[in-house]
């Protein structure tokens, strides 16, 4: 049966429509700490820390350990609330541009995507519940800089599009957050952005999307526009731009 | 046996929704062959006309069990009881014991309540401190077990009392049998007294529970919030009343399109008129006085999409003092109620998750859009739990479930005694899983 999107967003088991049981992958991430952080108050609210260190501990790139987890994870009660915050910008020093663009792919694509899969399975059976995923600015097209880390956030993004409009009316929603710069410690060291905005301002956008009607949320808000004219620029005009 | 797709499902607050199946029953073989299909991992719940304010007969993922069809009333004259299927309500009951000069003693504010959800709340009324809640009725609960088993339960068994207060979650109850009281008309002898604040209230109901068999006070909490209100004292009449068409249901509350018109300002202003109002002196039709709420259907509408909860606790007698800080916090939160209502209650029924027991019950109703309401109502649980008070489960969908063992102290055993009647954990409900009762 089909249900108003208005009342999807609103499948959460707590009177006050603030989701009680919270997961956040990435235990680390500074966007998803700050997205747990400002959610609706919730005095019961539980909040599972899942990543290197954590409630539970998670290697993302583990398959067998992704579905261990996320079985303990609805195995011990019903989820409201899961926050994958996992992303490598694949530019580890130590690493050739190979191994680095293997790594950015298993991390950002193969086991969010994997993961993303799990939980929805078993949020399907619980019939509520919202996945929020962290995607990026940087899928919208390729950049010479980036267009590796872009791609497996392209490649997310694309299938957590087609997951969302797959649930539709089971009780699960899937929400995307599309950043662009995020002052935090990922892009520490790094030439801050046009539109930058910090952790903190990131998860404000991140709440806002977990109520919102859309399935895509970009943060700042502006970057809708900027998304449309990077697309419609002609390729050798994007090219200067984009190396400046 | 019709198994509906899943259909968004939400409680009478209609705060929130939940998706589930609906199975509609018609006979117990029906009910025992329907056993084999529930998916275990989701499981079932009965409910009746989801009266309940929050989660308590929802079932995100799994099965609803409506018994609706189990509407047979035999009224035996002489014992002066009633054989009644689950389904039936506390009004169509009412109706049938009326024609014979009875009526169910213990009967709650809405007439909408199946008998299987009078049971499963252990519903209370304006009559409590004479008659206790509604297990004090009963003689017997006819209850489908998962194992397929039915069985006839007394109040010398266990498993009766599990299943009084039990939410539906120790099997499905299909028929009760209970006593009914002779009256001798089809009204409510009447006084009210208006009070200008709490102390006057608690002193009044004090001292009216030996001579009227109904009490029960609204409570103005708005403005000053002092608690000043009118209290309702009543005993069954003498004097028939006529009444129109009983089939013929009140006017309804159109649609409002989602708007909520429950402000600090309104309630003020509604609240101002009815503390006002000509107090009632006299005969009352007897289903007027016992169902106000059911005079306007829908009523819940009246806050909008975002819906409302309802807040309601006991707290013994002599704790009163919380009530000041309760009407503190309320105030500097702008938290105006629209439905305030005290209540003394009597003995409690020994039934391990039975809400009432001796002291003052206060109901309050709120949009769930209030700000800092969530925060404030946690810090106040906190508060009642530490002065050994507890809130009624059937109202509830937002309280810590660390707090309900120290409300309810006899849950373990409510636990063993529900785990021995479903072994595999078949009766589900979104607020056991969220209240982590089972």
């Amino acid at each position: 049966m089909a249900i108003r999107s208005s009342q999807e967003a609103s499948l959460m088991l707590n009177g006050f429509k603030s989701p009680g049981r919270v997961a956040l992958i990435g235990s680390r991430s500074d966007i998803g700490v700050s997205i747990i952080k400002q959610l609706p108050e919730d005095s019961s609210r539980e909040v599972i820390l899942i990543g290197r260190s954590g409630d539970y501990e998670l290697n993302v790139t583990d398959k067998g350990a992704r579905e261990r987890v996320v079985a303990q994870l609805f195995d011990a009660g019903d989820v409201d609330l899961v926050v994958i915050a996992v992303g490598l910008l694949g530019k580890d020093p130590q690493l050739s541009t190979s191994e680095n663009l293997l790594a950015a792919i298993d991390v950002n694509f193969l086991s969010s995507a994997h993961l993303m899969e799990l939980i929805s399975e078993r949020m399907r059976r619980q019939a509520h519940g919202a996945i929020l995923i962290v995607s990026s600015f940087a899928q919208v097209r390729p950049r010479d800089d980036n267009f590796r880390y872009g791609s497996t956030k392209a490649g997310i993004d694309f299938y957590a599009r087609g997951l969302a409009s797959s649930l539709q009316g089971s009780g699960v929603s899937v929400k995307i957050l599309r950043p662009g710069f995020v002052k935090s410690k990922m892009t520490e060291g790094m030439e801050v952005a046009p539109l930058a905005i910090t952790a903190e301002e990131c998860g404000k956008y991140g709440v806002a999307a977990l109520s919102s009607k859309k399935v895509v949320t970009w943060a700042p808000s502006k970057l809708k526009y900027a998304a449309v004219i990077f697309k419609a620029l002609p390729p050798s005009l994007f090219k200067k731009i984009s190396q400046r | 046996m019709h198994i509906t797709e899943p259909e968004l499902v939400s409680g009478w607050g209609r705060n929130f929704s939940s998706l589930s199946k609906r199975a509609r029953i018609s006979s117990i073989d029906e009910a025992q062959e329907f056993l084999a299909k529930i998916d275990p991992s989701r499981g079932a719940l009965p409910v009746g006309l989801h009266r309940s304010y929050g989660d308590s007969a929802l079932n995100s993922g799994g099965t609803l069990i409506d018994l609706s069809s189990l509407n047979g009333i035999v009224i035996n004259p002489d014992s002066q009881t009633a054989t009644v299927g689950a389904g039936v309500t506390i009004r169509d009951l009412e109706r049938a014991a009326l024609v014979r000069s009875l009526f169910p003693p213990v009967v709650p504010g809405t007439g909408f309540v199946t008998m299987g959800g009078a049971v499963a709340a252990e519903i209370h009324g304006k009559s409590h401190h004479k008659t206790g809640s509604f297990s004090q009725c009963l003689n017997w609960i006819k209850l489908l077990l998962a194992s397929g088993q039915v069985v006839q339960l007394f109040s010398s068994d266990e498993e009766f009392w599990a299943t009084v207060g039990g939410l539906g979650l120790t099997g499905l109850i299909l028929e009760v049998d209970l006593n009914l009281r002779p009256i001798n008309s089809n009204s409510v002898d009447v006084t009210e007294r208006r009070v200008k604040n709490l102390d006057q209230m608690i002193e009044v109901l004090n001292t009216s529970d030996i001579d009227y068999e109904h009490t029960v006070a609204w409570i103005d909490l708005s403005g000053d919030y002092r608690g000043r209100g009118v209290v309702s004292l009543g005993n069954y009449g003498s004097t028939p009343l006529k009444v129109g068409n009983a089939k013929s249901s009140g006017p309804s509350l159109p649609s409002v399109g989602g708007t909520n018109f429950i402000s600090p300002l309104t309630v003020k202003a509604f609240n101002e008129l009815w503390f006002r109002k000509p107090l009632k002196n006299g005969s009352v039709g007897l289903s007027k006085y016992m169902h106000p709420l059911d005079g306007v259907n829908n009523w819940n509408r009246i806050y909008g999409d975002a819906g409302f909860l309802q807040y309601q606790f006991v707290i013994d007698e002599g704790k009163e003092e919380i009530f000041e800080r309760l009407f503190a916090g309320l105030r500097s939160l702008k938290a105006a109620s629209f439905l305030g209502v005290l209540k003394k209650f009597g003995a409690a029924s020994g039934a391990p998750l039975s809400f009432p027991k001796p002291g003052w019950t206060l109901t309050l109703d709120y949009p769930t859009t209030v700000p800092g309401l969530e925060k404030f109502l946690h810090a106040f649980d906190e508060e009642l739990v530490a002065a050994g008070g507890r809130i009624y489960l059937i109202k509830d969908s937002r309280v810590d479930h660390s707090l309900i063992p120290a409300m309810y102290p006899e849950l373990e055993k409510w636990r063993r005694i529900r785990s021995s009647m479903d072994p595999a954990g078949l009766w589900q409900s979104d607020q056991a899983r969220r209240l982590r009762l089972c």
